[in-house]
């Protein structure tokens, strides 16, 4: 399979589950998923299971504590008198719909673990232009890292922060925040006024991400995306069926 | 035949906006491979993995044959994240990248000063003029002192008294004081990526000693101050303070003053005021006020050559944040004072000014720790050796 199969894959799936299915289309869908993930991706299915509910958690506790918790109503009944159970309906519905996308997402990242970021982007069949967006995306994501370690560090010696779980972190979890948005800032604007226009190294990415040469509809690619797509026919249709719940 | 520029002066004398013009006037190449001094400014910082930052550096090929330089394995690295590697490890990374791509000139502001001993000479003698050239090469460096045969050397002299600096007046006042006693007993620690950095290490540090932490480019030295500080957590082992238990990767560290190699790896707050009145904050119980006031602090900055506490940080010249970093540890606020690279970008007077600071601190009773490759400024500073090495730290 090549990274552009699995992408339009992945952005059929998560394409069906935006449409909103009934039970019997929903129940299709992870069907389906499971069955691309078992066969593409074996054992690391459950790493991906395990990262997305890593993402997923954090909205999940937030909005079960705003909306069940203290509003104790759905918003489409935030006028009426609304129940707690339709809450939780509302909270699970979103949380569900956002632990598949990133699932799905992690599942295309995790069958092509082989390769590095540059090669898996340079691999796809993307503008060089939309690419180097791409790289240039990852590298931020990269630079937040770098800059949340700098800030860590200078915040635990000088005694504001400790490395493991405590009372002051979450007193000065603002301090950090500020410490990392400083230090990200310096860290590319010292990239983007020295290093990057000497070297141009932009335009030496450019000519990276032209010689990726992208494949396409190779191997898997030619059996997993007809089956996505008319699964996605059945899928869309299986509750219009009459009869359906 | 190639060009060596090697530009040299005091700091503050403009070295860095030379090589800059330098750079930009298209005479000297039309593209030039640069080396800042510190990570942000050494990689790409466009790749997630070594691998992809080798790979940037190769789309071009070179006009003309030029040897590789490999100081590391970083084929067998390839996975790794180049933010993991060490400061040193970045700058042979770097320098790796420039002997496989298609630059034909190749400028290095102060980084060479974080290599080793055998990596410094290496990189020297792979930019060194010879008939082979790997190309044009601008050099900033304090500790080549000029003239450098066959290279052509530009001194530069300070126009500015700015930032003028004394680091001795910081001391000159401070009180003796005894530093407790640090122990390590069992200590092992390694990485995520199962890289073990150290294995059962038992040190004992005393107060009123310097202690020089020394081993190649990443060896584990600024992960060994870490680790003593509280930013890592060991995998096992234990460590007391005064004969007490302590984790300062649990309760905070309370006792000791990091200078970090890059400065920017220090700061708690946008100015210098703010980032004092967080440390004042942190440390309330643990410091006496006086140690701390505003007035003190601005005086001890000013002696450094920052004049205002309102002074914000990052706005700073790079050799003036550097020499600002030395505040925290050199103001006597708590027993123990570690300075990872301290010397690194600085010119000779005020290393040596910084070094007589440095052993004067530990001659009054305070615990220090530091790290450099630099034999001349570790010289003059009475100390014993932290020999690091197979996993194990060796005092001397």
């Amino acid at each position: 399979m090549t990274p552009n199969g699995a992408l339009a894959v992945a952005f059929v799936l998560i394409a069906l589950s935006m449409s909103g299915p009934g039970p019997r289309g929903t129940a299709l869908l992870l069907v389906l998923t499971l069955a691309f993930a078992i066969i593409e991706l074996r054992g690391a299915t459950l790493i991906a299971l395990r990262r997305a509910a890593v993402v997923v958690l954090p909205l999940g506790v937030f909005m079960g504590l705003v909306w069940i918790g203290i509003v104790g109503r759905a918003p489409a009944e935030i006028d009426a008198t609304g129940t707690r159970a339709a809450a939780l309906v509302y909270v699970a519905g979103i949380c569900g719909r956002l632990f598949f996308i990133v699932a799905v997402i992690q599942l295309v990242f995790l069958r092509f673990a082989q390769l590095t970021p540059l090669q898996f982007v340079g691999a796809l069949a993307l503008p060089v232009g939309v690419k180097r967006m791409l790289v240039v995306t990852l590298s931020l994501i990269e630079t937040l890292r770098h800059a949340i370690d700098r800030a860590h560090t200078a915040l635990i010696a000088a005694g504001t922060l400790t490395r493991s779980p405590s009372w002051r972190n979450l007193i000065h979890a603002w301090r950090l925040i500020q410490a990392v948005w400083l230090s990200a800032v310096t860290i590319v604007l010292g990239r983007m006024r020295d290093k990057w226009p000497v070297e141009n190294t932009l335009a030496l990415l450019d000519r990276t991400l032209a010689g990726g040469n992208p494949k396409w509809l190779l191997g898997d690619d030619r059996i997993w995306l007809p089956i996505a797509l008319g699964a996605a026919v059945v899928i869309l249709l299986a509750d219009r069926i009459p009869g359906a719940s | 035949m190639a060009r060596h520029e090697l530009i040299s002066g005091p700091n503050f004398s403009g070295r860095s906006g030379a090589l800059m013009a330098l750079l930009r006037d298209g005479k000297f190449a039309a593209e030039t491979f640069y080396i800042g001094p510190y990570s942000e400014a050494a990689l790409s910082g466009l790749s997630s993995t070594i691998a992809d930052e080798i790979e940037i550096y190769r789309a071009k090929p070179a006009r003309f044959g030029r040897a590789v330089f490999l100081p590391l394995g970083f084929a067998a690295l390839g996975r790794r994240e180049p933010q993991t590697l060490s400061g040193g490890e970045q700058v042979l990374l770097a320098l790796h990248c420039f002997s496989l791509s298609h630059y034909e000139a190749i400028a290095i502001d102060s980084a060479l000063e974080q290599l080793d001993p055998v990596h410094r000479n290496a990189a020297l003698d792979y930019l060194a003029p010879r008939e082979e050239a790997v190309g044009n090469v601008a050099l900033i460096d304090n500790r080549l002192p000029p003239p450098l045969a066959g290279w052509n050397c530009s001194e530069r002299v300070a126009d500015t008294d700015a930032f003028d600096c004394d680091p001795g007046r910081l001391v000159a006042d401070l009180a003796p004081r005894r530093a407790p006693t640090i122990a390590v007993s069992g200590l092992h620690f390694e990485y995520g990526d199962q890289k073990s950095i150290f294995r059962a290490v038992d040190l004992t540090l005393d107060g009123g000693q310097a202690y020089r932490v020394a081993g190649p480019n990443g060896a584990g030295k600024t992960t060994l101050l870490k680790l003593l500080v509280g930013v890592l957590a060991p995998k096992a082992g234990t460590l007391t303070f005064g004969g007490e238990p302590y984790r300062p990767w649990r309760q905070g560290n309370r006792a000791i003053a990091l200078a970090t190699q890059n400065p920017d790896h220090q700061w708690c707050g946008a100015t210098l005021g703010d980032d004092l009145a967080r440390r004042r904050s942190a440390f309330a119980r643990h410091v006496h006020p006086e140690y701390l006031s505003d007035t003190r602090m601005a005086q001890l900055a000013a002696a450094l050559g920052v004049l205002s506490l309102d002074a914000h940080l990052y706005e700073l010249p790079l050799a003036a944040r550097k020499r600002l970093s030395w505040l925290w540890p050199l103001s006597g606020a708590l027993p123990w004072a570690m300075f990872d690279e301290p010397s690194v970008g600085q010119d000779m007077q005020t290393r040596i000014q910084l070094a007589a600071a440095i052993a004067r601190l530990a001659t009054l009773g305070y615990g220090v720790l530091f790290v450099t490759h630099d034999d001349d400024f570790a010289a003059r500073i009475p100390h014993r050796v932290l020999a690091l090495g197979d996993k194990q730290v060796k005092a001397a």
